[in-house]
């Protein structure tokens, strides 16, 4: 009889248990491998430290933990939709998507009918959220932001004529044509264009007819990255071309850093610095903590960011794990301190209003440019390329 | 038009109905997840049956199927995406597209013919390649076609995810798929078709020397595997709602044909094996690349252990059966093997009356070397032939040209007012020329039955074949071994079955080289009785090279001798036993002088015998 009973209170405390004390189950369909994986993979990184910290405190508010559920999607599509529908299946409040907008489009059947929130880890482009649906967030500040940031910081530094190189391969290295449509708003002449393709190698063809230009234009802008953009650069430095060249975030690298002369004087946008203060250096120094090194890229904090911010809406549903809860709470947050950035989703279709932070290549380390707050009437609207 | 036992069919289409639905079924009680597993699974088959109804059958390895799978899902997504999204999305397109808006079927549909017209036009360029040139090609079909779609970007995309198509296939959509897949694979296995290019997987020659068109085969099974892989694409493409040309790479070929090598390539009983192993065994790897607890221990996560797993399988696989786990015969062939042939088999029809063969001034020359030079001779209806010569003396090269497996470098075959001369080998059998081979060739992982039934099939329009090849069976004594495998008889029994298939395309003349090579002095005298009873009834000639002398002496109306290319005497054994330019030949010229009692191996007492 004393054990039937011990055994049935020890029972009914099981049962009772989860209803005290929820998880936050986040499923991660992330670019572990792959050309996405340089992003993702430290992204990873800033969100298990943010989910240690918080959890060592006694999870969000002090009682919900964060569980994170992780799948490799190989920068695939195909791949990243198979693994959201298993997450889905597996009953995740929230989903964590890859880098770029296009694996990450390839979830929205899955979120929208599954009703769950996604948000991608760091891609830039706008029409994601736009074409996503409801449930489709991102966590980075967009590539229309970004793109009028560094084209009035060229305007305001007296260039007047820009040549754009960008890769119709994917919505993230069209940024140049958002980058464009500002300049000349402000102005500006663009001397032309020319398009790669994504892993293309062999710049020496585009080197050779931005040398040819006559007069030589001031800027050069792409958004191509690791391994384009090393190769690109040279190609281009090696032709004799010697305007500013300007690029975004996908080469906030430690290969943009390690390049040389050649990558001097190369400015760039990004999520965000460490200025001394700042909470990003409080990131910085609670990874170094806790892992060894400094973080290598500004990925990490990006992904530092996401935790935050579904800690926050965690918060603002009171404490539930709900995904629709969670996604109308995600809608509605308003200046949650990441590491990087104040994030503000309310009012916006997804695509969160961010701090853009201009990088200057200098001596092989970064310089801070400027945090400047971009003009919202110069900012394109969102489109396909 | 099936040409296997219908118990075979009934067994083999039944079970796959049953094993589609019956999966279904298992899966739909376990939940969404383990449904979603078996929709994948199914569709992978489809994929695999597609690439198995051209490798398989054609014994070519292809790389390149995957890609009409792209095709597949790229034309049907574009027929069901929303007309919203496609304006939206892909705003180049040209407008009857973009307002077109339809349901999975007929996008489904017209997926296909739209593949098999694609395949058609890929298979007709690139089906005359062979062996490992053929496998490169179909490596280069992958390649441009992954290519055009990342370049045509008004219509795909690009290299970006094409995403927004109404994920419409459900687990009963892809267990329809798969039985109409593997329905038709296992009908086409199994059809004319696919027994001619069998025949001819298993030996090219031989498969053109009864008749067989390889290249056309080819070309049915191309587009047919074409249009299976459409199927597979379109459904991928309606399960996922989002891919990019990356989905059809290297990625998906290799792990389809991984399905397919440790599977066994020639089955759909393999093809249905190795896609449930490698299913399976990706399943659990991919469960525990992000790393699992086994009593207390943790294993770390490992990304990439699928791919080195299925590398392993595939290894292991090689090592232990090279032919896949299922090998080379059904699991319905296997269960029910096929009864042997009655006893009433049908007399052979006799030969129509034919005008000579004549040949005249045949050379042949393999770049400076001289084989046959400027060789005439007829070959009459009803008679006997022996050609003979000391080794290399342009016999079988004789034999080839003759029988349109070699072009001559010179000279004219002409039967009556019809030039033979240069016409394709498959094209000879047509005009009653059949031969058997020097070193066999038969199809050794067919059946005797389903050797001799290819040949009748592929000859006379295939009128009668079933009673033509029973005939031919009964005539050479091999009707009991019709259900075994050629490959597995005795040397003597496989030039029977050799000759049989030979005598089923009904012929009016039959080249025979060496015909009695490896067989013992009583087979020798009953291969002789059945060849004289051969041209005695049915009144067909017959041309044979043979070393074995006696039985020329015995049988042969007519000699004639080759030595270093060129024709040196032509006449009766008794003529040609007594020329000086043969003793000659066969025992060089000191020995001249003693030529009276000089035959090599010659037996004078049975002279008398010749009459036949």
């Amino acid at each position: 009889m004393k054990a039937l009973l011990l055994s049935s209170t020890l029972a009914a405390a099981i049962a009772a248990a989860p209803a005290l004390s929820e998880t936050l189950r986040v499923g991660v369909a992330t670019a572990q491998t792959g050309a996405l994986a340089y992003a993702d993979v430290p992204v990873s990184g800033g969100m298990r430290l943010a989910a240690d910290e918080i959890n060592a405190k006694g999870g969000i508010g002090g009682d919900v933990k964060i569980e994170l559920v992780e799948k490799d999607v190989r920068s695939d599509a195909a791949q990243t939709s198979i693994a959201t529908q298993e997450l889905a299946d597996d009953g995740v409040s929230v989903i964590v998507l890859p880098c770029d907008s296009d694996p990450a489009l390839a979830a929205i059947g899955v979120i929208s009918s599954a009703q769950i929130p996604a948000i991608s880890t760091c891609a830039s482009s706008p029409t994601l959220p736009m074409i996503g649906g409801d449930y489709m967030f991102s966590n980075f500040p967009g590539d229309n932001v970004q793109a009028t940031v560094s084209a009035k910081w060229a305007w305001d530094e007296g260039h007047r004529n820009a040549y754009i190189i960008y890769s119709p391969d994917t919505q993230y290295t069209t940024m140049p044509l958002y980058f464009a449509e500002v300049f000349e708003k402000l102005g500006g002449t663009i001397a032309g264009q020319a398009t790669n393709t994504i892993g293309q190698q062999d710049f020496s063809a585009i080197a050779t007819k931005v040398a040819a230009l006559d007069p030589q234009p001031d800027v050069i802008m792409t958004s191509a990255y690791e391994p384009d953009f090393p190769s690109l650069l040279k190609a281009l430095r090696a032709a004799g071309v010697t305007g500013q060249i300007i690029g975004s975030d996908g080469i906030d690298s430690p290969t943009t850093f390690s390049l040389g002369d050649v990558a001097e004087g190369v400015v760039f946008t990004t999520a965000g610095h460490a200025t001394p203060g700042s909470p990003l250096e409080v990131f910085n120094s609670a990874y170094e903590a806790a892992n060894g090194a400094p973080p290598e890229t500004i990925f990490s904090a990006v992904g530092y960011d996401l935790i935050k911010v579904l800690e926050a809406a965690v918060l603002a549903a009171d404490g539930s794990v709900e995904p629709s809860a969670l996604r109308d709470a995600i809608a509605g947050l308003e200046n949650v301190q990441g590491a990087t950035s104040l994030i503000t989703y309310k009012g916006t279709d997804g695509m969160p209003v961010r701090q853009v932070s201009l990088i200057r290549v200098a001596d092989g380390e970064r310089e801070l440019v400027g945090q400047p707050s971009p003009d919202a009437s110069l900012i394109p609207a969102p489109r396909m390329q | 038009m099936i040409t296997s036992p219908r118990t075979h069919m009934l067994a083999a289409l039944s079970a796959i109905i049953a094993g589609a639905v019956g999966t279904a079924v298992i899966a739909s009680f376990l939940g969404p997840a383990a449904e979603r597993i078996v929709t994948v699974f199914l569709i992978s088959l489809i994929g695999v049956v597609g690439i198995g109804i051209y490798s398989g059958n054609s014994g070519i390895l292809s790389f390149g199927h995957v890609a009409f799978m792209a095709i597949g899902a790229y034309v049907s997504a574009l027929l069901t995406l929303p007309t919203q999204l496609k304006i939206a999305t892909l705003p180049h397109l040209p407008e009857w597209l973009a307002t077109t808006e339809m349901g999975l079927l007929p996008a489904t549909v017209i997926a296909m013919a739209v593949t098999g017209l694609v395949a058609l036009l890929v298979g007709a360029a690139i089906g005359r390649l062979e062996g490992s040139a053929a496998t490169i090609s179909t490596l280069g079909l992958l390649i441009i076609v992954h290519g055009v779609i990342i370049g045509w970007r008004d219509v795909t995309r690009g290299a970006q995810s094409f995403f927004g198509v109404p994920r419409e296939t459900g687990i009963w959509t892809a267990v329809a798929g798969v039985i109409v897949a593997l329905v038709l694979a296992r009908l086409y296995r199994d059809s004319i078709s696919g027994l001619r290019l069998r025949a001819g997987r298993e030996n090219a020659i031989a498969a053109s020397a009864v008749g067989i068109n390889i290249p056309r085969e080819r070309l049915i099974s191309f587009v047919l595997a074409g249009m299976t892989m459409a199927l597979a694409g379109a459904l991928l493409a309606h399960f996922l709602g989002a891919f990019s040309p990356k989905k059809f790479y290297f990625n998906d070929t290799f792990l389809l044909l991984a399905m397919l090598i440790v599977g066994g390539m020639s089955t759909i009983t393999g093809a249905v094996t190795g896609a449930v192993i490698i299913t399976l065994v990706t399943e659990v790897l991919r469960r525990l690349e992000s790393g699992l607890s086994i009593g207390g221990i943790e294993l770390p996560a490992v990304f990439g252990t699928t791919q080195i797993g299925i590398g392993l399988i595939i290894l292991l696989a090689m090592f232990r059966k090279p032919e896949g786990l299922a090998g080379l015969k059904e699991w319905e062939e296997r269960l029910f093997p096929p009864a042997a042939a009655g006893n009433a088999a049908p007399a052979m029809p006799k030969a129509h009356a034919s005008t000579p063969l004549v040949a005249k001034g045949m050379t042949m020359r393999f770049g400076g070397l001289v084989a046959v030079s400027n060789v005439s001779l007829a070959l009459q209806p009803g008679e006997i032939l022996g050609l003979i010569g000391p080794n290399g003396s342009g016999k079988t090269t004789l034999l080839n040209m003759l029988s349109g497996v070699l072009q001559p470098s010179e000279g004219t075959v002409t039967q009556g007012s019809v030039d033979l001369t240069g016409i394709p080998s498959h094209k000879v059998a047509d005009h009653g020329i059949a031969r058997t081979f020097q070193n066999i060739r038969l199809f050794p992982d067919l059946t005797v039955h389903q050797n001799v039934l290819v040949a009748a099939l592929s000859t006379r329009g295939g009128a009668e074949a079933e009673e033509r090849a029973q005939a031919a069976l009964a005539e050479l004594g091999v009707a009991a071994l019709a259900g075994e495998n050629a490959g597995n008889l005795s040397y003597g029994d496989q030039r029977r079955v050799e000759i049989a298939r030979a005598l089923a395309c009904q012929p009016t003349l039959l080249f025979l080289d060496e015909p009695a090579a490896g067989m013992n002095r009583e087979e020798t005298d009953a291969l002789m009785e059945t060849l004289r009873g051969l041209t005695r009834n049915l009144g067909i000639g017959i041309l044979m090279v043979d070393h074995d002398l006696a039985l020329i002496n015995q049988l042969c109306d007519r000699l004639a001798v080759l030595n270093e290319g060129k024709l040196i005497a032509q006449g009766t054994p008794a003529e040609v036993r007594q020329d000086p330019a043969v003793i000659e030949a066969y025992l060089g010229p000191g020995k001249l002088s003693s030529k009276k009692n000089t035959k090599p191996q010659g037996q004078p007492g049975r002279k008398p015998e010749l009459a036949g």
